[in-house]
Parts: structure tokens; sequence; C-alpha cells
């Protein structure tokens, strides 16, 4: 039976119990935005967020555009043909600001539409590990100096063992070539830097008064991870979750170039294995600039927004 | 005095060769689980039974997957890798033809990378949050987003094709107009292994850098450092001798993970340059089920791996005395 004066003093509370909370975040944000590179890399990352959410707004044509006959189901001449890949062009015959490749699609078209792949497989690449790694992470270095922790570190010492990218084309070749099977294939051999710092930050966190006295409170041992040692590595997760992004956008477009990608799907990676194939990388500068500016753009801005953000959560100076 | 007790040691080297045994164990376990054989490639549609079961008897795959298991273990372990089914030479002669020459390429450029990155990162570190800092570490994380092959495509378009100032392609001109002396030769190899190695170096100083620009970051504050600037000697000897030494730590472990990952450059390098090394047959082994290359490829390493891992942990109980190991309770 809640009243009126009841429900505000419940938003009221929960005002006063998220005060503190929103507070920090403030703060936090604050001095990130003193970081110019965190700035710049998330104007950078939010760009190619929207050309991921809504490609078609900003790109002239769709991905099955042909230059010359538009969406019409029709034939290119020989002469057109030949005239492929074409150097931007403006106006007549046909419409495409960086040009078309040899296939006659639109370069600025497949580059704003190959967006939603690499976030795709960056934020994925980059959630996955740190989910495995941080859980990880975080058991071990609480139970440091156990059989417990033993045994993770060795297992992360078996697949530190293991060389990243030939390890990577077998999962792939084994799992079938599609970008899912990409992303977990880059988790599987990247979680292992996450959960080795983790580790660390945690074996040092244990010992404070904070974690003692929950302990001799009473709490168990997963609310005390969970609950007062877990918040406490989160950011350092979220600046090791950025460059696992980069990272995962990097090795998706090196497996493209060996010939490893789902073709069937569109990204910078795979225009580049395009030009390669089509055998034009040294004569359509128009097609090989672009997707590799991207690539770097969109890795830079994962980095610049990870390590601005290492600035934030441990302030050297 | 040794700090390192003979029981500790023990126990390191059974738990590294433990180590080794469950790669390898993982290692067999994931090669198998690849579609296909390689003997696919060997079978035609006229062959008969008897024909195909000969060839699988040949290539020891008729046996039970355990006692292959088995065999891998043993062989592997004693150096015996057998007899490549693609290339139709022993794996050891591949490997020993190929070896070198990705060693000449990428111990170059590791040189070359371990030498750059640690000096920027100790500037930059010393200095951390100047404006020359931001400028440099920003500029320097662009060129990290590269990426490498795309690198060496532009160095390629710029140098050979535009230009035609460097060679591309393979390590030695391939068919040679000039007459073979040794000088000839050197001359022939260095000017094919400069885009290579420029454009992997271009890439790989950063990773360096990374490590020791936070490590140097670390020790600034330190007291030994105050010390030594109360001392009253210059800003230079202070960065370089007192504080970077002691950054160093962290980048020698780095050096020793790195050296892992230098196979993934080579994969992707070597293919570019076609550079006739270990990177280019280790791809297509994988992609081949070609399992001796592959197995005694990713074998090798896991071996380089665990043992640097191994000769580290104690080395740095001599290098550092703070660091002590199994001399607890």
């Amino acid at each position: 039976m809640a009243t009126e004066g009841e429900s505000t003093t419940g938003l009221e509370s929960y005002k006063r119990a998220w005060e503190p909370r929103i507070e920090r975040v403030r703060r936090g944000w604050d001095r990130f935005t003193e970081h110019r590179m965190g700035v710049i890399g998330l104007v950078v990352l939010t760009i190619f967020s929207l050309w991921a959410l809504i490609p078609s707004v900003f790109a002239p044509h769709t991905p099955d555009w042909i230059a010359y006959i538009g969406y019409e189901n029709a034939r290119l001449t020989g002469e057109q043909i030949r005239s492929l890949p074409h150097p931007p062009a403006f106006g007549d015959p046909f419409f495409a600001p960086l040009g078309t490749d040899s296939y006659g699609r639109g370069i600025l078209t497949l580059l704003i539409y190959s967006s939603s792949t690499a976030m795709y497989i960056g934020l994925a690449a980059g959630l996955l590990s740190s989910l495995v790694g941080v859980p990880l992470g975080l058991i071990s270095g609480f139970y440091g100096d156990t059989w417990i922790d033993e045994t993770i570190q060795r297992f992360v010492d078996v697949m530190y063992g293991l060389p990243f990218l030939p390890l990577l084309i077998v999962l792939v070749a084994i799992r079938g070539q599609t970008t899912t099977n990409i992303i977990i294939g880059i988790a599987v051999t990247s979680w292992l830097n996450n959960c080795i710092v983790i580790r660390g930050e945690t074996l040092s966190l244990r010992t404070r008064a904070y974690v003692e006295s929950a302990k001799v409170a009473g709490a168990s041992d997963l609310r005390i991870v969970f609950r007062h040692i877990m918040p406490h590595v989160l950011p350092l997760s979220f600046v090791y979750l950025a460059q696992d992004a980069a990272a995962a956008i990097l090795t998706q477009a090196a497996l493209a170039y060996l010939g490893l990608a789902d073709f069937a799907s569109l990204s910078w990676g795979i225009m580049l294995e395009n030009i390669q194939a089509e055998g034009y990388i040294f004569t359509a500068w128009w097609w090989l600039l672009p997707p590799g500016l991207a690539i770097m753009l969109i890795a830079t801005a994962f980095y610049f927004i990870g390590f601005s953000m290492e600035d934030v959560t441990n302030p050297q100076r | 005095m040794t700090r390192i007790s003979g029981k500790y040691l023990a126990k390191r080297l059974v738990v590294s060769y433990l180590t080794l045994l469950l790669i390898m164990t993982l290692l067999f376990a994931l090669i198998r689980s690849a579609p296909g054989t390689f003997i696919d490639s060997m079978i035609s549609p006229e062959m008969t039974r008897a024909q195909v079961e000969r060839i699988r008897e040949v290539w020891g795959l008729n046996e039970p997957l355990w006692k292959q298991y088995l065999n891998f273990m043993i062989n592997y372990q004693t150096g015996e890798f057998g007899r490549s089914p693609t290339w139709r030479v022993p794996v050891w002669d591949l490997i020993l033809r190929r070896m070198p020459r990705t060693l000449i390429l990428f111990g170059a450029s590791y040189i070359i990378a371990y030498l750059v990155g640690p000096l920027v990162g100790m500037y930059l570190g010393w200095w951390r949050g100047t404006q020359k800092d931001k400028t440099i570490f920003g500029t320097s994380l662009m060129v990290y987003s590269m990426p490498a092959f795309w690198l060496a495509w532009l160095f390629i378009w710029f140098f050979d094709y535009e230009m035609g100032w460097l060679p591309s392609a393979y390590m030695m001109t391939q068919f040679p107009e000039f007459e073979w002396t040794a000088f000839t030769v050197m001359t022939d190899v260095l000017t094919h292994i400069a885009l290579p190695l420029i454009s992997l170096s271009c890439i790989g100083w950063v990773g360096a850098m990374l490590i020791m620009r936070p490590s140097m970051n670390n020790v600034v504050d330190e007291g030994y450092v105050f010390l030594a600037r109360a001392k009253g000697l210059d800003e230079r000897t202070v960065m370089i001798k007192h504080a970077a030494r002691n950054a160093l730590i962290p980048v020698a472990t780095g050096a020793i993970v790195g050296l892992a990952f230098l196979i993934d450059g080579a994969v992707i390098t070597e293919a570019v340059f076609t550079w006739p090394g270990m990177g280019q047959i280790l791809v297509e082994a994988v992609l081949n089920n070609d399992y001796p290359v592959t197995q005694a490829a990713f074998f090798m390493l896991a071996v380089l791996v665990v043992g640097m891992r191994l000769i580290t942990d104690i080395a740095y109980t001599y290098l550092d005395p703070r660091i002590k190991f199994g001399e607890e309770n």
C-alpha cells in the first residue's frame, strides 16, 4: 500500500543511495575529458558507431549498387568493365565519392556498411575475453598461492605456449569461417592478458583493510570477490577490453588477408583481401587506402580510449 | 650465494615439463579435430579401397587414435618429426632450411624493436604528461594500429612499384645476372631484407615502448632517483643509469613473451614479401592438414616459450635481489 508520501521517500532514498555512484562516474568523466587523446578516440568511435547503426544515412548507395547500372538488373558493357576500378568520380556517369572497386561497388558505401562488422568484432571479442579473463583473474588472485591459483596459472602458461595466429587459424579452420567463429577464436586466445593483469591487481587488493573487515564480518568468499574486490578492478578491466577490441579488429584483418574470413559479409579486411585477389594493390590507391585507414582509425580510437582510461583509473601524477 | 634451493629448481623443471606435455596434448587434440586429413589430397576416385588403406598405413593413420597420440608424444620428445606429406621431405630438413631465414629477418627486427622501443619509452615515461610525450605517444599508437600487411603494401608501393629502389619479394634475385661472390650475394640479400625489415620494425618497437613507458613512470618518484638527483648528478645520468635500469625488468619479461609473438608477425610479413621462412610453411601446413609439419612447428615454439619462461624465472632471482622464489616459510 504505497501512499504518495512513501513513494517519494522511496525515490529519495534511491537518489541518496545512487548519489555517490553518479558523483563518482561524473568525476571519472571529468578526469577522462581532460585527456585530449581519449576524447578524440571517443569522437572517432562515435562516428564509426553511427556508421554501424544507420549506414543508409551516410552512404550514397547500398552495397547492391553497381557503377553505371545502379540497381538495374542489367549487364555492364565491356568498355565499362575495363574502366573498373574507377577512380573517384562525381556527376556523370555515376556518383561514387571514393571511386569504385573492380566489381563496380562504391568504396565509400562499402566502407560505411563494413563499419558494423568491425564494431561487432571489436566489442564482442573484447567483451568475451573480459568475461573469461576477469573472473578467472579474480579467482586466481583471491586464492593466490593455493592449488586453485596454481591450476589457473599453469593453464595460462599452457595457452601462452601455443602461438597466437597459427592457433587461431586452426580454430577457425575447425569451426568454419564465420564472423562469430572468428570472434570466439580471438577470445579463446586473448583472455590471457586480462587474466594475468586482474590477478596481479587482486593479489594486492585482497590484503587491504576493507577486505579483511568484510572477512571478519562473516562475508562469504564469493561476496568478497564480487562485491568488494570486483568494483575496484573493473576500471582496469575496461582498459584491457578496449585494447582487446583494437587487437581483435587488427587480427580479423590479418585473418582476412590470409583468406580466412566470412566472404559473404562486408568488412574492411575483406576489402583489402579483395584488392589483393583482384591485383590492384599498386594501381588503385582509392581502393587501397580507405579500408586500411579505417582499420587504423578504429583501432587507434580503442587504444586511445583504453590508455586514457588507464590514466584515469591509475593517476600517476 | 645462491638464492635458489635445489628443491625449487627441481619443482620448476617438473612443472615446466608437465606444461609442455599438456601443450602437446592440447595440440594433438586441436590438430586432429580439424576436418579432413592430409591424405585427402593423395586419394583420387580411381583408387581401390586397398590402395587407400595402403596410403593410410604408410602415414600411420590406420592405427587407433590413442596409439597415434602415444606415438606422437614419444616421437616428438625424441626429435623424430617424420616426413612432411605436403613437401615430401623429412620435417627436420624443412625446418633446418627455413628456420635460419626466419631467424635472420626476425632476429634483426627483434633487436631493432627492443633497442628503439625501450629507449623511446624511457624518454616518454620520464617526461610523461608533457606535450612532446602526448604527441609521440599518440602517433606511435596510430602506427601500432595499422594492419601489418597494409603497411607493408604501402612500403612496397612506394619503394618498389613507384621508385624501384628496393626489391619486394623473395630473399635473393631469382635469376641473377651478377657473378656469385660473397660480396654480391651479401648486398643482394641485404637489399631484399630491407623492405620486410623496415615494415616489421615500424610496428614492432611500439610494443616494447608500451611496456617501458609506465614502468619508467613508476620509478620516477622512487627514493633512489631522488637520492641520485640530490647527489648532484645531471638529469641524463639519473634517467639512464639510475631510473631506466630498474625500469627495464618488465621490458625483459615482455621481450620473452614477445618471442612467442614473433611467429605471428612471421606469418603475415613472410606472406606479403614471399620470404621463404617458417611462417609461410606454417600457414600452408595448417591449411593442408599437414600434421607432421604443423605439430613440429608448434612443438618447437612451445619448447622455446616454456624453456625461456624457466630461464627468465631463474635469471631474475640473480638480476633482482628483491625477487625470491621458494624460500618462504
